[in-house]
């Protein structure tokens, strides 16, 4: 499989041990696992699904930093990763799905000055059907999030996102970002629902979404300089995500990741 | 009218007023200048009555009364009137509603009757003539939008419509240019009178050639270390803070 | 067995007939509860047509099917269906003799509001001989209706007069089988409205403003209905910003809207019902469907300024059905003490080329909940389907939550939609600044949040969108200090 390629050459070895203090791992998912990252540790986690259920609890402790690329290439399988944050722990975590999938992030903010990072992306085709969430849960004061995602759904594909700011009573001084932006093509079909929950007063927290199309200006001023349809319109999605896989959380995934996109389209 | 003394003041733990002595009699004008940080901001929220600052130490007396005592309006009602160095921008409230409510506030403390819609239209257009400001800016919301500029001459507007007693400008001037500057400062002298006094606290002197101070203070970590006539901003402009913060420190 | 009860009903129609049933008084003492032989006797009681009483009967079976919903972010009590009477006719208010006898609380918030003491004495229930006078002044304005062929009556009275509209129209856009309330609403509606707009006409006044002294009492299953004519324009306000102070808990009411080709109406409502105290203790609990059915070039827009009611569960919504068809959404829903609400709106594009707004403006204060719940809608054939939302929510202390819940589902690739949302407080440095220009701090929020509403208030009429934004500031009332 292309995955273990790729795992070999960032050089990560899989991740056997509960608790890890730095270095780069990579984790194949099946059944229940947690994971603990130490404190002031910096550690990489690459995770792909090798099951169709998987569970994954990881425990971020105090001042350390953690960075995630999840890829979903598996048909029908379900992924749940449950991070929880502590003091000024740091997560940033790059999602990709390709597959007819359920995926959901749980991201629990529980003491202050922690950090959580979410980018992610869909790509849906023919039959496909996409089911993501990303729930951020902000407990502690001075805690802040950043989640975007995008979704691009064509042919008969269904995609739908859920996403939850959630701010408990006393969570004061949240900063708290949420972006979900789509686009469908042909007769697919596409469901966004970003969720505010807030219970605390000072906060700052915002979310849009948006569903929109391909540009056919651009299309056409593509396909005028000689670029098929299936070409002009691959460019435009690529352009779409790009940004999510350039800012891959491991900086070295992002060539990888752009090749499995090309793939996909 | 204004007789400040041994004024401390705290935000959390941290004192930042230490002790400031001032008096300012009907008639005059006040400058205050200092180094970045050494309270002048802070010194003009107190006066004004922010309750992000507490009060710790000292006394104020404004006109007869001890002003410490009374809430932000109450002293806004009474003639104090503090320009702000960043006006607050309040959406979706049009200036001139905001402005009508404030000046028929003040009337009824007075005892005085609302200002007639005709009244008040016939005011707004009189006293923002004074500072050119454009008459369009108050049927848009309180300082949304506004430039530097505009918000600063839309200060002194509401300063010409509320004509206080006490008028305390902090940092009037920064981020103006030369037209604005003048502009803004000849409207401030415009409104002197015999009655009213004004503090202006700046970093400045060019400010000091249009409004033209009686005193000159300069506050430090603080306190006032150094009173002066006018001669002081000229001095200070060319030389700095140094020879006095240096003073300062041998005592 | 269906023999048995009806001649139970016809003893019981008799003698309610002997005794004098219909005063007032005695409407009190119909029996709590449901059950079909509660449903043939309040259509017994209007004198409903046999059609009407089988519509209500299976409105009513059905109901018996459905479980209450539970998916808002409201924590509703359990009610017992049992324990409601459901035949609310107006109910008897004490006549005061004058105006010192009304709850002080009561007159300061009129005084308030402004409204002219006429209307002050007769909405605190003061038998007053001026506001009866007024009742001519009604009259004309019904002559001028006429001339132009527009209906506009109670529902009751339609029912009789105009069946074939009712027929027709009754139940099309909401019909039972939608929810657990339209269900309870279909089966035992007290009253309400009716209004019918001719084609091409333009209505040249705005409706019910006129009436709402009249308005008032129309009891707590009031079901309206609008039908715009091809080409037709209407301006519909319902509601009061004076406070009700209803005793009863319950309210269900289902408008409906029919907008036909090329028609536009415009529903504005002022919701002011009684919010509980301090403490939670009481208030309405108002639970609602409204709807509007938008033809081909059709145009809605809904304004709702919602301030009272300790529960309020309401989306007024739009179903886009014709090309060319649009609709707006412009709500400001204020939540104090220990209020709730979820309200929103749905936007459903079936038709080509069909354009939605949405201004939502929740403000919460209090330990109150605000949820905006809302869901945008794109079918397959929707063509060029545009949406825009916007969603704030303004939070005053921290004891009370403001939440959204957008949904947007979109099946056509040509659509664009938006979907932005932000929650904000208000500023300690707002404050100080408007303190520092002297003005107090009740005055102050009051100021701020009506800047903040604005959007939605220019949208109402404007003698209403006045009495709105002073609504606004009277509802925040100790939620500062």
């Amino acid at each position: 499989m292309h995955h273990s390629k790729f795992i070999e050459a960032l050089g990560a070895m899989p991740l056997t041990s509960a608790t890890v203090d730095g270095g780069r791992w990579v984790i194949g998912l099946e059944g229940d696992k947690s994971v603990t990252i130490k404190q002031n540790s910096h550690v990489e986690l690459l995770v792909h699904c090798s099951a169709h259920r998987q569970m994954l609890r990881l425990n971020v402790e105090r001042d350390a930093e953690l960075r995630i690329v999840h890829v979903v290439t598996m048909a029908e399988c379900k992924s749940n990763i449950d991070i929880t944050l502590a003091e000024r722990a740091h997560v940033s975590m790059t999602q990709v799905v390709l597959s007819s999938a359920e995926a959901k992030v749980v991201a629990n903010l529980v003491e202050p000055h922690a950090r959580f990072e979410l980018g992610g992306a869909f790509i849906l085709k023919g039959e496909e059907r996409g089911v993501v969430s990303a729930d951020v849960k902000h407990m502690s004061a001075d805690c802040s999030s950043r989640t975007t995602y995008k979704g691009v759904a064509s042919d008969n594909a269904r995609g739908k996102f859920t996403g939850l700011v959630y701010v408990a009573q006393d969570a004061q001084r949240t900063d708290s970002e949420q972006l979900s932006r789509n686009v469908t093509i042909g007769q697919a079909r596409i469901e966004t629902l970003p969720q505010l929950e807030i219970y605390a007063d000072d906060v700052k927290c915002s979310h849009g979404a948006t569903v929109g199309q391909m540009d056919e200006q651009a299309i056409l001023y593509m396909r005028q300089r000689g670029l098929s349809f299936a070409d002009a319109k691959r460019l435009q999605i690529e352009g779409f995500v790009k940004d999510i896989v350039l800012h891959a959380a491991i900086e070295e995934c992002a060539d990888k990741l752009s090749d499995l996109l090309q793939e996909k389209l | 009218m204004l007789k400040v003394e041994n004024l401390h003041a705290s935000v959390g733990d941290k004192e930042i007023l230490k002790g400031i002595n001032l008096e300012v009699k009907a008639g005059e004008v006040h400058a205050i200048m200092g180094p970045n940080g050494s309270g002048k901001s802070t010194f003009a929220s107190v006066l004004a009555g922010n309750e992000k600052f507490t009060v710790t130490e000292g006394k104020v007396e404004y006109l007869g009364e001890d002003l410490l005592n009374l809430s932000i309006e109450e002293r806004s009602r009474k003639g104090l009137f503090l320009g702000f160095q960043y006006p607050v921008e309040i959406p979706g409230v049009t200036m001139a509603n905001f402005m009508k409510i404030a000046v028929n506030e003040h009337r009824k403390y007075r005892g005085e009757e609302p200002l007639t819609a005709a009244q008040y239209l016939k005011l707004m257009r009189e006293k923002s003539a004074i500072v050119e400001l454009d008459s369009k800016l108050t049927s848009r919301a309180v300082n949304e939008g506004f430039s530097g500029g505009e918000k600063k001459k839309n200060e002194i507007f509401q300063m010409a419509m509320l004509e206080p007693k006490l008028a305390i400008l902090d940092e009037t001037d920064s981020g103006l240019d030369i037209d604005a500057l003048r502009i803004v400062a000849t409207g401030v002298t415009r409104l002197k009178t015999k009655e009213n006094a004004t503090v202006v606290i700046t970093h400045y002197q060019r400010l000091l050639d249009y409004i033209v101070p009686d005193y000159v203070h300069v506050l430090y970590k603080g306190r006032i270390i150094y009173s002066g006539d006018k001669s002081l901003a000229l001095k200070l402009e060319k030389e700095g803070y140094d020879w006095l913060i240096n003073d300062y420190k041998e005592e | 067995m269906e023999n048995e009860t009806k001649n139970i009903i016809n003893e019981l129609e008799q003698s309610d007939y002997k005794y004098g049933f219909v005063t007032d008084i005695e409407t009190e003492i119909i029996p709590k509860g449901l059950s079909e032989d509660i449903i043939r006797l309040i259509s017994a009681k209007k004198g409903e047509p046999e059609w009407m009483l089988e519509r209500r009967l299976k409105a009513y079976r059905h109901w018996l099917t459905l479980k209450h919903p539970n998916w808002a972010h409201l924590d509703i009590p359990e009610i017992d269906f049992q324990d409601v009477i459901y035949y609310a006719a107006p109910k008897p208010k004490k006549q005061l003799s004058s105006m010192d006898e009304v709850d002080p609380e009561l007159k300061r918030t009129f005084d308030k509001l402004g409204i002219p003491l006429e209307e002050q004495m007769a909405l605190a229930g003061v038998a007053v001989d001026a506001v009866m006078d007024s009742v001519s002044v009604k009259t004309t304005f019904r002559d001028t209706l006429a001339e132009k062929g527009i209906i506009f009556c109670s529902i009751s009275e339609a029912i009789k007069e105009h069946p074939e509209l009712i027929k027709k129209y009754l139940g099309s856009v909401v019909p039972y089988t939608d929810n657990f309330y339209a269900a309870l609403n279909a089966a035992v509606f007290s009253d309400g409205s009716f209004c019918y707009i001719p084609k091409g006409v333009r209505c040249p006044m705005e409706l019910s403003t006129y009436f709402r002294i009249n308005a008032e009492g129309t009891g707590q299953f009031e079901r309206t209905l609008i039908v715009a004519d091809e080409g037709s324009y209407v301006s519909y306000l319902e509601g009061c910003t004076a406070p009700r102070r209803d005793e009863n808990q319950l309210h269900a009411a289902v408008v409906e809207i029919v907008v036909e080709k090329d028609a536009d109406v415009k529903y504005s409502t002022v919701q002011n019902w009684y919010p509980g105290d301090k403490d939670g203790k009481g208030g309405i609990y108002n639970f609602v469907t409204k709807r509007g059915l938008c033809k081909e070039g059709a145009h809605l827009s809904w304004t709702q300024v919602e301030t009272g009611s300790a529960i309020t569960w309401k989306y007024p919504s739009c179903v886009l059905l014709g090309d060319n068809a649009s609709g707006e959404f412009y709500s400001v829903a204020m939540t104090n003490n220990y209020q709730q609400a979820d309200t929103g709106t749905k936007m459903i594009h079936i038709g080509r080329n069909t354009r939605s707004r949405i201004v939502s403006k929740g403000i919460s204060a209090g330990r109150s909940q605000n949820a905006y719940r809302g869901l945008v809608k794109v079918a397959r054939d929707a063509d060029n389907a545009r949406n825009y939302s916007q969603c704030d929510s303004l939070l005053i202390g921290d004891r009370c939550g403001a939440h959204t819940f957008p949904v947007v589902d979109c099946s056509n690739p040509s659509a664009v939609l938006e979907h932005e949302a932000t929650t904000s407080k208000i500023s300690e440095e707002q404050l100080f600044y408007c303190n520092q220009r002297g003005l107090s701090t009740e005055d102050a929020v009051g100021l701020i949040v009506n800047g903040y509403a604005r959007e939605v208030l220019q949208q109402l009429p404007m003698e209403f969108a006045v009495e709105a934004q002073k609504l606004l500031a009277i509802s925040l009332e100790g939620s500062v200090g």
